[in-house]
């Protein structure tokens, strides 16, 4: 069986998804349904995501647990074929209402990708780049900013003598996290990660869980991953995705432990995925 | 052998071949380009023959030896030599030169006429601003009718020279000055006249002007007369070849060199020495001498305005192809029109450069904002500006298609990282996008360049022109004159090779202009590729 990280279990003051009260939610998914072109990707998903925690999507590949997550900042927009209905709303307002500003958005809810895909510019303009969209352009603001962010994203120490070279010479692991800090940078409400760590070696991904810990303090995380172990270490929440349906969202320790449905603990148990 | 064919060594000799011939075929035709360009700098030695026709006639010639060829006998079966029964004949063509003296450059010398071949040590080679060289022997010289001794020539020829760019100095940039100005108030005047404000009070303003600058020019003038009659004081008296003595003044004179008491150094510096004329000089008789200093000059500026036009085209019609425009079948027919407009014989541009730009949008112009120069065109007629453009026009696909090309090989994952950022899709455009497409773009302005520097035929309909009075920059205001008249090193190539009243003699010119050509095609090209690299470099890890 999976091993669950010892800090949710001890936690005292835990959650019940089920019963959330409406600031204590920070996203609030209604009837999501997802069409690409003629097929559907996600069939009528509900679910609440508690503000302040980490919650996991889990499933086999194709299960609609990326494009889920890229429903949140809207980065479906940019796949022509995709059409969607349903409402996500964060802190109370719809994102898919008509005079949402969709950049304005994505400030607010920042992202992560699969691979690291830092700028071709030193790491310093890396991590100021947000900020920079927004006209400041104050050096002390900017400098503070920056080590800000990348000491909550544990990397300054790495590159602190070496911010103005080209972010491009960092390793994966640093890249990702160097990533991470750029999305930090611009103070969002919520941190999306599309399996943050699938590109890197154990020892980089054991660094960002590390942060991804620390985040949750700051920031809602929502996590997506292929990998369950890395679910029951990092989240509180997880939810499992199957062919476009959500199966079963269950606080970690209830999910991985003793799971409601059938093909839930088909998955955790690795009958397929 | 079967596995020979299977192992694939066939193939890598066959592309090997290929290469090699590519290869073969560049160097070989720089070799000869430049083997035949710059030969004609080196000082060469100066022959005198002693020629005995089948009659006993005897004649001297003086000259250089410009080529050798053997012919058959039985070509020359009237000349008045004996032949005895050789089956063919060396001959030589050699340069004489002596223009006022004979009417050809040149002459074929029969190997079996000359008597005695040598190299006389004080034979001169007076190269002279009009008239092409005279080869002689420079018998007294003269200082103001006074004859001196021979050692001030050198002395005298300095003196002249300098007095010469005084001349060309009061009279291309100070009197010029004053004509450019009198033509402005000219214009001004003919402008307040249309406009209906030209009062008696304007009037006197311009008058006062105009005899301010009739006075200036006076004075000028005066100057100038005296410099010219300064500059005529001496003269020598030179023996040719026949005998005659020929009066020279040395007004005309640029150089007198003793090529055959040169030593090998002396005359490496003359080499030099000369190909900087060339480069530096204006031309001379109907270019067939002097340099070529205006072809490259317009050659270079119309390049730098034409990128300067192309690139932001093409970048932002590629950015609205390849970002903005729907994938639809428009949009294929774009690109397909764009594609193919690549194919269009450069011919078919100048016509319509001639057409559209210079005689419409330069007519309209004209019409707008010239209207005090009417009937004579400013911007109406051929000029540097719609010879830009036009070849703007013509390298425009190149630039869109590699910039689409570079666009395209963005990673997907840059866009939507600043997307995530909250960037806006122009905003995502202009800091990440187009940065890492500058590689790209590069590549796009240097096949542009070395497509545009190379065409000479659309140039010849809508700007350049065999002699141009004067740059298209220069320090009149506004300084760069969009609408003048240029020259062109391609264009030069083929009025000295094929246009001049003496294609012999232009020849060597003609390789020594196309190896400028290519030089300075290499150059401006190697510039953009430094360019390129530098920002390849910036972006290298982006590429897998």
């Amino acid at each position: 069986m999976i091993n669950v990280n010892p800090q949710i279990l001890t936690q005292g003051n835990k959650l019940d998804i089920n019963n959330l009260s409406p600031e204590q939610v920070a996203l609030e998914i209604k009837n999501l349904n997802l069409h690409y072109g003629d097929k559907q990707a996600l069939n009528d998903i509900s679910m609440k995501i508690p503000k302040g925690q980490v919650t996991a999507f889990i499933g086999p590949s194709g299960c609609g647990k990326s494009t889920l997550l890229r429903c949140i900042n809207r980065m479906n927009d940019l796949v022509d074929s995709c059409r969607i209905d349903g409402a996500i709303e964060l802190h109370g307002d719809n994102i898919y209402s008509k005079h949402v500003d969709v950049a304005q958005l994505r400030r607010k809810v920042g992202m992560v990708f699969q691979r690291p895909n830092p700028f071709p510019k030193s790491i310093y303009e890396n991590v100021v780049y947000g900020l920079r969209l927004v006209g400041q352009n104050n050096r002390r603001v900017l400098d503070e900013v920056c080590e800000r962010s990348l000491r909550a994203a544990a990397l300054w120490d790495e590159v602190k003598d070496r911010i103005h070279d080209s972010a491009l010479g960092l390793s994966g692991g640093q890249q990702q996290r160097l990533v991470i800090a750029r999305a930090i940078a611009i103070e969002p409400e919520v941190l999306l990660l599309d399996e943050p760590t699938s590109a890197l070696d154990p020892i980089s991904t054991l660094t960002i869980e590390e942060l991804i810990n620390d985040l949750k303090k700051k920031y809602t995380v929502v996590i997506v991953t292929h990998n369950m172990q890395q679910a029951a270490r990092v989240s509180d929440q997880t939810a499992f995705m199957y062919m476009g349906d959500l199966i079963e969202y269950a606080d970690t320790n209830t999910l991985f432990t003793t799971p409601a449905k059938k093909k839930t603990e088909d998955y955790i148990t690795g009958r397929y995925g | 052998m079967k596995t020979w064919f299977k192992s694939g060594s066939p193939w890598v000799w066959l592309s090997a071949a290929g290469v090699s011939i590519s290869l073969i075929s560049v160097v070989g035709l720089l070799f000869l380009i430049a083997s035949r360009g710059l030969s004609f700098f080196w000082p060469s030695q100066i022959h005198q023959f002693e020629l005995q026709t089948a009659q006993g006639q005897t004649s001297v010639v003086i000259g250089e030896i410009y080529d050798r060829e053997r012919i058959p006998a039985s070509q020359l079966n009237n000349a008045q030599v004996d032949l005895g029964d050789a089956e063919s004949v060396e001959r030589y063509l050699v340069k004489t030169g002596n223009r006022e003296l004979v009417n050809l450059d040149f002459r074929w010398v029969l190997e079996p006429m000359v008597q005695q071949q040598s190299q006389p040590e004080d034979v001169a080679v007076i190269e002279r601003r009009t008239n092409g060289n005279f080869y002689g022997f420079i018998e007294e010289v003269y200082m103001d009718g006074e004859s001196v001794d021979v050692a001030k020539l050198d002395s005298f020829i300095d003196r002249v020279n300098e007095l010469q760019e005084d001349i060309e100095q009061l009279q291309g940039t100070d009197i010029g000055a004053i004509n450019y100005e009198l033509e402005r108030i000219r214009l001004k005047e003919r402008k307040a006249e249309l406009d209906g404000m030209l009062t008696d009070e304007v009037k006197t303003g311009f008058e006062k002007r105009r005899q301010e600058l009739a006075a200036e020019y006076k004075e000028l003038e005066a100057n100038l007369n005296k410099l010219r009659r300064d500059v005529q004081r001496d003269k020598i008296v030179v023996r040719a070849m026949d005998g005659q003595t020929v009066d020279i003044n040395l007004e005309q004179v640029l150089q007198i060199n003793f090529n055959n008491q040169m030593g090998f150094f002396s005359k490496l510096g003359q080499f030099f020495t000369q190909i900087g004329n060339f480069i530096g000089d204006d031309p001379r008789e109907a270019n067939t001498e002097g340099g070529v200093f205006p072809a490259i000059f317009g050659t270079v500026l119309m390049v730098l305005l034409m990128t300067v036009i192309v690139s932001p085209l093409g970048v932002v019609a590629a950015i609205y192809l390849h970002e903005y425009a729907g994938n639809n079948a428009f949009t294929k027919l774009l690109r397909i029109a764009v594609i193919n407009l690549a194919g269009v014989p450069s011919i078919v541009y100048g016509v319509f450069g001639l057409g559209f730009f210079v005689y419409m949008v330069g007519g309209s112009i004209d019409q707008l904002f010239y209207p005090e120069s009417l009937p004579s065109p400013t911007f109406g007629s051929p000029g540097v500006l719609w010879s830009a453009i036009t070849l703007a026009i013509l390298t425009l696909p190149v630039v869109i298609v590699s910039t689409e090309e570079g666009l395209a090989r963005i990673p997907s994952s840059m866009r939507h990282g600043s997307l995530a950022l909250g960037a806006t899709k122009a905003e995502t455009l202009w800091r990440i996008i187009l940065p890492i497409a500058s590689p790209a773009i590069m590549t796009g302005i240097i096949l542009a360049i070395a497509r545009a520097a190379g065409e000479v035929a659309p140039l010849m309909l809508v700007g350049v022109v065999k002699m141009a009075p004067s740059l298209p920059l220069d320090g009149n205001f506004p300084f760069l004159h969009l609408d003048r008249k240029f020259m062109h090193l391609g264009f030069h190539i083929y009025d000295v090779g094929f246009q001049s009243p003496n294609v012999e003699a232009a020849r060597p010119l003609v390789y020594a202009t196309a190896l400028l050509l290519v030089t300075i095609i290499v150059a401006l090209n190697m510039t953009a590729v430094s360019i390129r690299n530098r920002l390849r470099e910036k972006y290298r890890a982006l590429e897998h």
